[in-house]
């Protein structure tokens, strides 16, 4: 029998501006996935993947691995590596470590992602973010903090498909409803619509809760193999079914749409996804999308086929993305806010969907037996999908 | 001048927290691109042996692999598509207003440049304006260079601007 990927535990420390290390938001991580499933012990890990983007530039720490296995206890035997992916890494971190799982080159492996971004003075994280983007033609052109590049995204989307400030706004409403009673959230306040319509100004149209906020935070999951699990868990097992990346472009100048509010590389990367977990868009139940800006999750939901294109507005502001919807989005309240440490953003993803696909998440999807979770990273340069699902891909 | 909090630093460069590209020759290989600029020229590498052009200037070309390419001038005179105008809350480095546009140059591969508009107010751009290449110095760098000492190596780099009509 062919060895099969699940993800068996995770947990989050709490997300915000936080009066912590680096290594101490690892640590918080580490403990909050292993609480989540108590019979496993950090000797029995013998991988640690750890996605982070800013260690290095927020902290003065690169070569991460190490110092995160050594002060969570962990003696890894397997593998023991970094990733930067940015907003993907933590996404990134689970494809690698369920290929490495299948491959037999690892058992257990822990996916640990986390970012330290607030600095003594704060102008530190935004004047890095010039590094976030392609440094020498984006980055010099301004373009390090994405507001401006999801304010033109935005331009575009009502431009071609009449979407409104009300569609936009829907989404900041929904995702910050979610995150009310989300302990380990950033934002814990219901929004209202007129709330989200009066909020003081970013970069036109999109304003204060139409952006994702700067978090310092970390979340870890184990993956492993369905076999192995079973040993540790009786609750059902959370395969990971399929995945895809997508890069076809990082300078601005490139990007692969039409114009930039039409996603071909978000495109392409569901289509392998749902290949390869051998589903379609109407299966998935409950979905995790990167709603970086309130824009993107109006586009994702198009580009990943749970509406047609240019309805993402009237789906999200139909109340399609809430419980009772067509495809529940961001069920634990996104990036908008729970927050977003880069390279922890894709593990918080799939801790959400792994609740939801056992029957245990705050807002439960009912039925909920495949999910979805995605991400972009840079200048919108890379897609990252990953699809879940309670069996295994037969 | 000192940096606050890590003395060692004074007059110290941090190449790690520099806004603008390494553009000398000693640190890039296309630094051609920025010599063409003072000139008030922007370029960009093309194929020689298969013709495709790309944006940014490379040292191969990305289709097949030649190091066979030379650099060509692109326009310099474009038109808005959209822009975005941040008034408030503009980060370290740049003034306000920050303004962005994606400018049709009118060829491949810049039919959607996204640039930093300069020399103009908010409130004032509209869609299907003309904008020029506008150049501009940006801070020089020492380079060590062995028993010479140090020089200081000039810099420009580009955004766009309203053509005035
Ligand atoms: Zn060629």
């Amino acid at each position: 029998m062919s060895r099969k990927a699940v993800i068996l535990a995770g947990g989050q420390c709490k997300w915000g501006v936080r009066e912590a290390h680096i290594v101490d938001l690892f640590q918080e991580a580490a403990k909050a996935c292993l609480d989540d499933i108590p019979t496993l012990k950090p000797k029995d890990i013998d991988g640690l993947i750890v996605a982070t983007s800013y260690a290095g530039r927020c902290s003065f720490q690169v070569n991460t691995a190490p110092v995160v296995a050594e002060r969570c206890g962990l003696k890894p035997t397997s593998i023991c590596t970094r990733c930067d992916t940015l907003c993907a890494g933590g996404s990134t971190g689970i494809i690698l470590a369920k290929g490495l799982v299948e491959a037999g080159a690892a058992d257990i492996v822990m996916v640990a992602g986390g970012e330290k971004l607030y600095t003594p003075q704060k102008w530190e994280v935004f004047y890095s973010e010039l590094a976030s983007v392609d440094h020498d033609w984006d980055g010099a052109q301004g373009m390090g903090l994405p507001p401006p590049f999801f304010a033109l995204t935005a331009q575009e989307h009502m431009l071609h498909y009449g979407t409104k400030k009300e569609h936009l706004a829907a989404v900041s409403v929904a995702n910050y409803n979610y995150a009310a009673d989300n302990p380990v959230a950033q934002m814990q306040k219901k929004l209202t619509l007129e709330e989200a319509m009066n909020a003081p100004i970013v970069v036109p149209p999109l304003t204060l809760y139409d952006c994702c906020p700067i978090t310092d935070g970390a979340a870890a999951c184990i993956i492993t193999t369905d076999e192995i699990a079973r040993k540790f868990t009786d609750r059902p097992l959370v395969y990971i079914r399929g995945t895809a990346q997508v890069c076809l472009n990082s300078v601005s100048a490139n990007f692969p749409g039409e114009h930039l509010a039409d996603w071909k590389h978000t495109r392409i990367a569901a289509q392998k996804a749902y290949e390869r977990a051998k589903v379609t868009p109407n299966d998935i139940k409950v979905a995790q999308t990167h709603d970086c800006f309130s824009i993107s999750e109006v586009i994702e939901v198009e580009e990943l086929g749970f509406c047609k294109k240019g309805e993402g507005g009237e789906f999200c502001a139909s109340k399609q993305i809430e419980i009772g919807g067509k495809v529940p989005v961001n069920t634990d309240g996104g990036l908008l806010a729970v927050g977003h440490p880069f390279g922890a953003t894709g593990i918080r993803q799939a801790i959400e969907i792994l609740k939801q696909l056992q029957g245990r998440a705050r807002h439960q999807v009912k039925d909920a037996d495949i999910g979805l979770t995605h991400n972009l990273s840079g200048a919108n340069a890379e897609h990252t999908i990953l699809i879940y699902g309670r069996e295994p891909v037969k | 001048m000192a940096v606050v909090g890590i003395p060692i630093l004074e007059d110290l460069y941090p190449v790690t927290m520099d806004m603008w590209p390494l553009e000398a020759k000693e640190f890039n290989r296309i630094w051609q691109f920025y010599e063409n600029l003072k000139q008030g020229r922007f370029t960009t590498t093309k194929c020689k042996d298969c013709g495709f052009v790309a944006y940014p200037p490379r040292v191969i070309c990305p289709e097949c692999y030649s190091e066979n390419l030379e650099y060509i001038d692109l326009p310099t005179k474009g038109k808005i598509i959209v822009f975005s105008e941040e008034v408030k809350g503009v980060p370290l480095g740049f003034e306000s207003p920050l303004i962005h546009a994606v400018i049709d140059l009118g060829v491949p591969p810049v039919r959607r440049l996204l640039s930093r508009i300069v020399n103009c107010p908010a409130g004032v751009l509209k869609r299907g304006d003309e904008v020029q290449l506008a150049v501009f110095p940006v801070p020089s760098i020492p380079i060590e260079k062995g028993k010479a000492g140090t020089v200081m190596a000039d810099r420009v780099f580009f955004a766009f601007e309203p053509v005035k009509k």
